[in-house]
């Protein structure tokens, strides 16, 4: 295109001559510092920031959730309200899966599908920048709810005449990750202001039109993903010699795409419920709450398997280079992911067993979720085998990744158990299921993203974590993780209900709750352990060589930290763990005659994902507003959807730009001497 | 993908094209015509509502068809789409089947 | 209008245009978007067949609300726009930008016409004392039509600002011709979802005396 052709390549962006796009403004391409951040649109750098993100709200969840031990290690325990109980459980759900462990997965995506792939970049790198800001976004109106939580408790509404009329002031959302109507919609006829009366606070609105914003920011991310799987691979790089991490992204972004729907026009409804006194779920009116639980669940199962499925991908990468084997079963392992994403779909009703779905439905529901089991066995059973035989490296990612295997594994053996419809009408709203979810998502999927974390740091920063702390954290954690889960199993069958602040002396629960809560407190010490050791690194850790794990994927043959064009040559890729090949088998990696003096061509940097960004932080603050009746708050909404679509438009019209750049002119980036890891 | 070769070529299809464009425009409004009179004809009920069912379901396939390329397209594309409206349509009837009336508080039938 | 640079650099793993890709992506997505709303409405038809009961207190059947006749020609007028659309895109192709601007501008006009009857139709409704707050059908059927409507809005701002953006010189080419293809998928889309609204919210409550859902289920248990 001629846009960019009459440019000189350079070889650093910072020799560019200032360029302006055609809308007569100046391309920050050449900006540093915070101006470079805000504007990137290197999907490397934009996944170090959702890494970053993630882990801050990690450990705002993890706070959160050491509230809520706190105040269940006694009984009778005054701690904090039953209300602000509530609203903990509620945001410490919300947070750690919408902001803790998606944009965590969304930081590896980011990170290492192009690499993986042997790409430059995502198809759409604006795009991309846009999922991003939108999702800080969304992450900053749901906690903001906080804010003016803690207004409230302070008194510095008490002037306001919108204050003084609210019939409800909670301001933190308090009805639990599902907000399950009717509690979190409304009741009776709509008066003349179209407002039915609520259930609940303002905190509901915070949290619909958080998770509503959220959604935006996971389907245009999701969209982008499928779009750079399925076009963007390097030359000979089919699908089935696609890295599992890669193929797991694919199967979670198509999950995206076709879950996500469910629960926007299930917050959609809810939202004209509550703002414009609709009857959706208004039991009053004829509405049906329970069409918001399946509305929800149709959303919210696929969503477990959203959350889990990066995590096999990542577990999937580390077993084979520390086993020094390649991944027993490859077909088998993707083929069993792709079934699990798809079996998701058709088991949402198994959350609604207690709801009274008639005989046939319920036996359906049950058979099809022990039916996923078989999928998720395979995975089992194909990791067990990349194991056997192998030399076994015990490295930190190695630890963590085996730890996951093992607690997913009692995870998923609590799961079957709910899948029997008349043992779950037992382990309902118990603190089994709380032990359930938690060996899952806790054990299972934070302990793979942390793998992955300490397996790829690395090469995203060129420095090696400190191994003997990332041992003890990785014991913490496991060690602090059983003691604080395994005897909810217990407590749940003793009878101890889910989302209850409180229970009195001389139930039999004392001794196993206090257990619990110390073995939280462990375990928060070894996450924090863990995080603070991966900070450390970023800064200041060991400079290691590019390949310290003996790797077996692309990402591995590139410098570290990678250069922004990732690959100064196209690769050309033969064979499945290609980079493992090409050290030490028969089929070397080409590399096609791209680049060098001719330059790469890279896109330019813009300012209008993180505007458009900014117009949804402004929508998110203000329909919470609205609902609170302050004065004038329609404008800040209004305002909000302008510089959202300013920002859309301004984005389109400047047009792609982009500059070529230099990249060295050696044939191919030069082979790294397998250097088998310090450990 | 070289554009410059295959433009000539493109131009003789686009014109091919242009009266598939035009004829299924003229059956589109046809058989809207068709359902319109349908509705009012004193015929058994399901029978009306299977030939609706019917008709709708083949103006919608005409459109994605040729309106929308994908009788010309790469085939991942009608799978992409195919793969999300048949989940959407298992999945809702599945949810509409699950409703049942008996289940339902009678008042509201008043 | 975003992307061209490397969609134009590097031939595509598949073939397809990442633009092509990312829409047809979306349309996927948006199935399960509509048939929420769409299975929404109808689930309540099938739980309250008898309509609702308008501010003076009276039954109110939906056949008796609704006007046939005008939805039948908001619906040929859509039908129609995504005709005009097919031969908007066409002309692109054939690099006849000036046959283009006379075909999108036909589109939204028509678009324009069909969101006229709309808004005519939601206040005779309101009239008949239909609102969102007194029914269950009031809320699934106005939030239905009126999420396809605003995405007919965002169709029409989008090829308002192609017919614009046309006069600059730069939607030329073949990335000129898939900006406006990728609209067009959007706007066809919009229509095929009209196609099924048209069937199963309007057209099934003319069967029978009482429309398909009050004769095919029992009124009193």
């Amino acid at each position: 295109m001629s846009h960019d052709t009459h440019h000189a390549p350079v070889a650093s962006k910072l020799e560019l001559a200032p360029e302006r796009s055609d809308l007569g403004l100046i391309r920050p391409d050449r900006s540093t510092g915070w101006a470079d951040w805000l504007t990137t649109v290197d999907h490397k750098k934009i996944g170090i920031m959702y890494g970053a993100f993630a882990m801050l709200f990690f450990l705002v969840g993890g706070v959160e959730a050491l509230a809520i031990r706190t105040q269940l290690a006694r009984p009778d325990n005054d701690f904090v309200t039953a209300r602000m109980y509530n609203q903990l459980f509620t945001m410490h759900g919300t947070t750690m899966i919408f902001l803790g462990v998606m944009p965590l997965s969304a930081a590896f995506f980011n990170f290492l599908v192009p690499l993986q792939i042997g790409a430059r970049d995502v198809a759409f790198p604006r795009l991309n920048a846009f999922s991003l800001w939108t999702f800080v976004a969304g992450a900053l109106v749901l906690n903001s709810s906080w804010l003016f939580e803690f207004g409230h408790l302070s008194g510095w509404f008490n002037n306001f005449d919108w204050y003084k009329s609210l019939v409800y002031t909670d301001f933190a959302p308090a009805n639990g990750w599902f907000s399950y109507a009717p509690l979190s919609g409304t009741f009776g006829q709509a008066n003349a202001a179209l407002q039915a009366p609520r259930f609940t606070g303002v905190g509901t609105d915070f949290w619909i039109i958080g998770l509503q914003i959220l959604g935006v920011a996971s389907l245009a991310a999701s969209f982008n993903f499928i779009c750079t799987i399925i076009n963007m691979r390097a030359k000979g790089m089919t699908m089935m010699r696609l890295p599992v991490f890669t193929w797991m992204t694919l199967v979670t972004s198509i999950l995206i795409i076709l879950a996500f729907p469910a629960i926007t026009v299930a917050l959609i409804e809810l939202m004209f419920d509550r703002q414009f006194g609709a009857n959706f779920f208004n039991p009053s009116a004829g509405g049906q709450p329970i069409l918001w639980q399946h509305l929800f669940w149709i959303f919210g199962h696929p969503e477990v398997y959203i959350l889990v499925l990066p995590a096999m991908g990542i577990v999937s990468e580390v077993l084979p280079t520390f086993s020094g084997k390649s991944l027993f079963g490859y077909p088998i392992i993707v083929f069993s992911g792709a079934v699990i994403g798809f079996l998701g779909f058709a088991v949402w009703s198994h959350h609604m067993f207690t709801t009274g779905l008639g005989a046939v439905p319920t036996a359906a529901f049950a058979l099809l979720t022990m039916a996923i089991a078989v999928p998720t066995g395979v995975k089992i059973f194909n990791w067990l085998g990349t194991l056997w035989g192998g030399r076994i490296r015990f490295t930190p990612p190695m630890v963590l990744s085996l730890g996951f295997i093992w607690m997913f594994m009692c995870g998923g053996f609590s799961g079957v158990m709910h899948s029997a419809a008349p043992a779950d009408a037992q382990q309902q709203d118990s603190y089994f299921v709380i032990a359930h979810f938690h060996y899952v998502l806790l054990g299972g999927v934070l302990l793979g993203l942390m793998s992955g974390l300490y397996f790829w740091f690395p090469k995203i920063f060129g420095r090696m974590p400190n191994a003997p702390i990332a041992y003890i954290a990785s014991g913490l954690v496991i060690l602090g993780f059983n003691l604080a889960f395994g005897p909810m199993h217990y407590l749940g069958l003793a009878g101890q209900p889910r989302r209850t602040h409180t229970y009195h002396e001389g139930n039999g629960w004392e001794t196993w709750n206090y257990v619990a809560t110390i073995g939280a407190f462990i375990l928060g010490i070894g996450i924090f352990l863990a995080f603070a050791n991966l900070v450390w690194t970023a800064f200041k850790g060991k400079k290691c060589s590019p390949d310290p794990w003996d790797g077996r994927t692309l990402e591995w043959s590139l410098p570290s930290p990678v250069p922004e064009y990732n690959f100064a040559r196209s690769p050309i890729i033969a064979t499945r763990d290609a980079y493992n090949e090409d050290k030490y088998g028969e089929k070397k990696i080409g590399y096609e005659n791209d680049g060098g003096e001719a330059g790469i061509h890279m896109p330019s940097q813009s300012w209008m994902p993180l505007v458009a960004g900014f117009g949804f932080l402004m929508i998110g603050i203000g329909m919470p507003l609205i609902a609170m009746g302050v004065p004038h708050a329609g404008w800040v909404v209004i305002s909000g959807l302008s510089v959202m679509f300013l920002g859309i438009l301004l984005w389109a019209l400047e047009g792609p730009g982009g500059y070529m750049l230099k990249t060295p002119t050696s044939s191919s980036p030069a082979p790294v001497t397998a250097n088998t890891s310090s450990y | 993908m070289s554009h410059a070769a295959t433009d000539h070529n493109l131009v003789t299809e686009e014109i091919r094209r242009y009266h598939h464009f035009i004829t299924l425009a003229l059956w589109l409004a046809a058989i809207t015509g068709v359902e319109i009179v349908l509705i009012f004809l004193p015929v058994s009920l399901s029978i009306i509502l299977t030939v609706l069912c019917v008709l709708s379901a083949i103006k919608f396939f005409a459109v994605i068809l040729w309106f929308m390329h994908l009788i010309y397209d790469h085939r991942l594309l009608f799978w992409i789409f195919i793969a999300g409206m048949g989940l959407a349509f298992a999945t809702f009837t599945a949810l509409l089947s699950l409703f049942a009336v008996d289940r339902i508080d009678t008042k509201w039938f008043s | 209008m975003s992307q061209v640079a490397e969609s134009s650099h590097a031939p595509t793993s598949t073939g397809i245009d990442h633009k092509k890709l990312i829409m047809w992506l979306f349309l996927a997505s948006d199935c399960m978007f509509f048939g929420t709303l769409i299975s929404t409405h109808l689930l309540y038809r099938k739980l309250y067949p008898t309509g609702f009961t308008d501010a003076e207190g009276h039954q109110r059947f939906i056949q008796n609300l609704f006007n046939i006749e005008l939805t039948s020609f908001s619906t040929f007028i859509l039908l129609m726009s995504s005709f005009l659309m097919a031969l908007a895109v066409s002309a692109m192709h054939k690099g006849q930008i000036k046959s283009f601007r006379r075909n999108v501008l036909g589109v939204i006009f028509f678009g324009l016409i069909f969101l006229g009857c709309q808004v005519y139709e939601f206040t005779h409704f309101l009239h008949q004392g239909l609102t969102i707050q007194n029914s269950v059908f009031g809320s699934t059927f106005y939030v239905l039509t009126g999420t396809h409507g605003t995405h007919v809005a965002i169709g029409i701002l989008w090829l308002i600002l192609l017919y614009f953006y046309s006069f600059t010189g730069k939607l030329v080419g073949h990335m000129g011709a898939l900006d406006v293809e990728v609209a067009g998928l959007y706007w066809h889309f919009v229509d095929i979802v009209w196609i099924i609204i048209f069937t199963a919210v309007y057209l099934v409550e003319y069967l029978g005396p009482t429309g398909f859902w009050g004769t095919g289920l029992p009124l009193t248990k």
